[in-house]
């Protein structure tokens, strides 16, 4: 087996980790909505070039509406961080910024990617008009529905996991 | 007795000892089996974190809530991983996978509620918004359209006056009757948004309720015989003279019933009824009806039938287009805190009846006098009109109006910098001063002019305005613009205020 690296989703409940994992994991998605409660972890290996390739050991937090409440024990040994949040619901990035300073400030060399997830239900005008809270941290627009980019952003955390 | 507590225990713990890099030295195979020799990372991905253990100085750490998929088993657990010495790990596993699942019903309902609630709460959040869209919609849409509607409407009446023979003057009415349903319309459309939108603001004055309605009666009995209908009116002399009201709303309640039913009937007759409810501290609550022997309403369409753009299978009602009239009268009924009703028997015709409550109006001789007489201009000079308008058509009709009427000589400028050396320059009487100039709003037009010297800043304005919310009516008053003309305008509305305004 290719060398092991644990990445953590985390964000506010139902924004679709587990959509993300399983689209990514299964290439599979269902709409109907179903609590995740403390951790399900999975694993995928992804291939970075030719010759190298890891495993993702892919922990699917509780939803949470303030990151440090995490269970610390949750986050030992994290290589990288997924952050998502709901672009169809404000209410799970209007704190983004604190957010993402808490993991800065508490994890400061792990790779951190940001997601706006249920990108199918907004349009690209909405991205635009919400540029300000948007450009400074978002990484990645994605779909769990569509499957848009979500290859892609497992993909680039993995090359900076190397 | 013990040793069976012993053995459902045994069923809830699991221990398990592995070497530093996870290979299984021992198991007591309480909650699920293992293969001795075996690495435990194979057995589910959690035990990966294994290896992140030497990391941290702590000998023992506690996992809750763990979802474990083992041999095709789902478990929920709570695990403690205890380093033992350099050589061993002890792994303990509680199996609280009912405590949990219950757990999760829980959580699942309560987040439910809140996800929902957040999506309708933007749901509505995105409907008002598309809502305010549509109202500056229509705004900006009856804007455009009022410079070359009132262009329309005043060379129609300047063509009225030109000598045309019968023919001609067949084919004019046909236009001027089509501009004036055009107008109609756009108000229409303008009060509904308006009235969605919260900024429709009644404006109460004193008024004389017989002089309204027989002014409204005046208009429509012709209308009815047109058609060969009756014109029925029943006045109740119990009514007092004067009100205090919005006349102007009260007068639209009333003609948009009418229109309706004049419309919508073909043989009998139309009937406009005024009583009164009772009168009570100063107070009178009028009874309004509106009766006909038309195609009436079929009873399912009762509670639809004052929703704005209702379409109703009937073929006179499609004929007419949407019914912004009857959703205008509802809403402003219930502005004025009234109530409407319709009864109505399908091809037996409709009545529409509404109670209204208005202040009676303490009488006096004078402000009788004052309601009634009507302002004439007498004056044999003439006077010299100053027109700030930018829009072509729009000078053009006023310049061949005025200039008809033989009082008045008129200067055109179309920019807002020129008005001030225009009014020191000439003798200027009036300023007309229109809302779509580019360099300047009338506001500051008027505030530039109240600056000037005297006798040029009492040279009395007049505002032609595409904007016709209250709001604006107040700035410009406020800037000291003498009238509020909005357009499109007739002729006799430009006349009426020019020969007001300058008496």
């Amino acid at each position: 087996m290719s060398k092991a690296k644990k990445i953590v989703l985390i964000g506010h409940f139902g924004v679709g980790k587990t959509s993300l994992i399983r689209r990514f994991v299964e290439n599979t998605f269902t709409k109907d909505y179903k609590v995740t409660i403390g951790v399900h972890i999975s694993k995928k290996e992804v291939e970075i070039t030719d010759e190298a390739s890891i495993t993702l050991v892919i922990w699917d937090l509780e939803g949470l509406d303030d990151i440090s409440k995490i269970r610390t024990s949750y986050l030992l040994g994290t290589h990288g961080f997924i952050y998502v949040f709901d672009l169809s619901r404000p209410a799970t990035y209007e704190n983004l910024d604190t957010e993402l300073q808490y993991l800065k400030n508490n994890y400061p060399n792990v790779p951190t990617k940001v997601v706006g997830n249920k990108m199918d239900l907004v349009n690209k005008a909405f991205i635009k008009q919400n540029s300000a809270i948007f450009d400074p941290h978002v990484d990645f627009f994605v779909s769990a529905k569509l499957g848009s980019r979500v290859e892609t952003l497992f993909s680039k955390l993995a090359e900076a996991l190397i | 007795m013990l040793d069976r507590y012993k053995a459902y225990q045994n069923h809830k713990f699991q221990y398990i000892s592995v070497d530093p890099t996870g290979v299984i030295l021992e198991s007591d195979h309480g909650i699920f089996p293992v293969t001795v020799q075996t690495k435990l990372q194979e057995l589910h991905p959690f035990f990966e974190i294994l290896s992140s253990l030497h990391a941290t100085e702590k000998q023992e750490h506690q996992f809750s809530c763990i979802n474990l998929e083992v041999h095709e088993n789902a478990l929920i657990v709570d695990l403690v991983i205890a380093l033992q010495d350099k050589d061993s790990i002890l792994i303990i596993i509680e199996n609280l996978s009912s405590h949990y699942t219950s757990y999760q019903l829980a959580a699942q309902s309560r987040n439910e509620s809140v996800i929902n609630s957040q999506v309708l709460e933007l749901k509505n959040e995105y409907l008002l918004e598309k809502e305010r869209f549509k109202n500056n919609f229509i705004a900006n849409f009856s804007h455009e359209l009022r410079n070359p509607l009132t262009a329309s409407i005043i060379f129609g009446d300047l063509l009225d006056n030109s000598g045309l023979d019968a023919s001609q003057k067949g084919y004019l009415d046909i236009i001027r009757a089509a501009n004036k349903d055009l107008k109609h319309k756009i108000d229409d459309i303008l009060d509904i948004s308006k009235i969605e939108s919260g900024k429709l603001i009644l404006n109460t004055t004193v008024f004389n309720l017989k002089a309204l309605c027989d002014e409204i009666v005046g208009t429509y009995r012709i209308l009815a015989h047109e058609k060969g209908l009756e014109f029925q009116l029943d006045y109740d002399k119990k009514l007092p003279e004067f009100l205090e009201g919005d006349a102007f709303r009260i007068k639209q309640i009333i003609t948009n019933l009418l229109t309706n039913a004049i419309a919508f009937t073909t043989t009998g007759h139309v009937k406009l009824a005024l009583s009164l409810n009772y009168m009570r501290a100063k107070k009178a609550n009028l009874h309004i009806v509106v009766e006909d022997t038309g195609c009436g309403i079929a009873k399912k369409h009762h509670d639809t039938i004052f929703e704005r753009f209702l379409k109703i299978e009937s073929d006179a009602l499609d004929s007419q287009g949407p019914g912004l009239g009857l959703a205008i009268v509802k809403h402003l009924i219930t502005q004025m805190e009234g109530n409407i009703k319709v009864d109505s028997t399908l091809e037996e015709g409709a009545t529409f009846s509404c109670n209204l409550n208005f202040k009676i109006s303490d009488y006096s001789p004078s402000l009788k006098d004052e309601l009634l007489s009507k302002q004439t201009f007498t004056s044999n000079e003439k006077h010299h009109i100053l027109l700030v308008e930018d829009a072509e058509l729009i000078q053009l009709s006023i310049l061949k109006l005025l200039a008809a009427t033989g009082h008045f000589y008129v200067s055109i400028i179309s920019k807002g910098e020129d008005l001030v050396p225009s009014v020191l320059d000439h003798d200027v009487a009036l300023i007309l001063i229109s809302n779509t100039i580019q360099d300047v709003s009338i506001t500051d037009a008027a505030s530039a002019i109240r600056k000037l010297p005297r006798p040029y800043k009492n040279t009395p304005i007049i505002a032609l305005t595409t904007q016709a919310y209250k709001e604006d009516m107040k700035r410009f008053k406020k800037a000291g613009v003498a009238h509020t003309i909005t357009k499109p305008f007739d002729e006799n509305t430009l006349l009426e205020a020019i020969y007001g305004v300058l008496s």
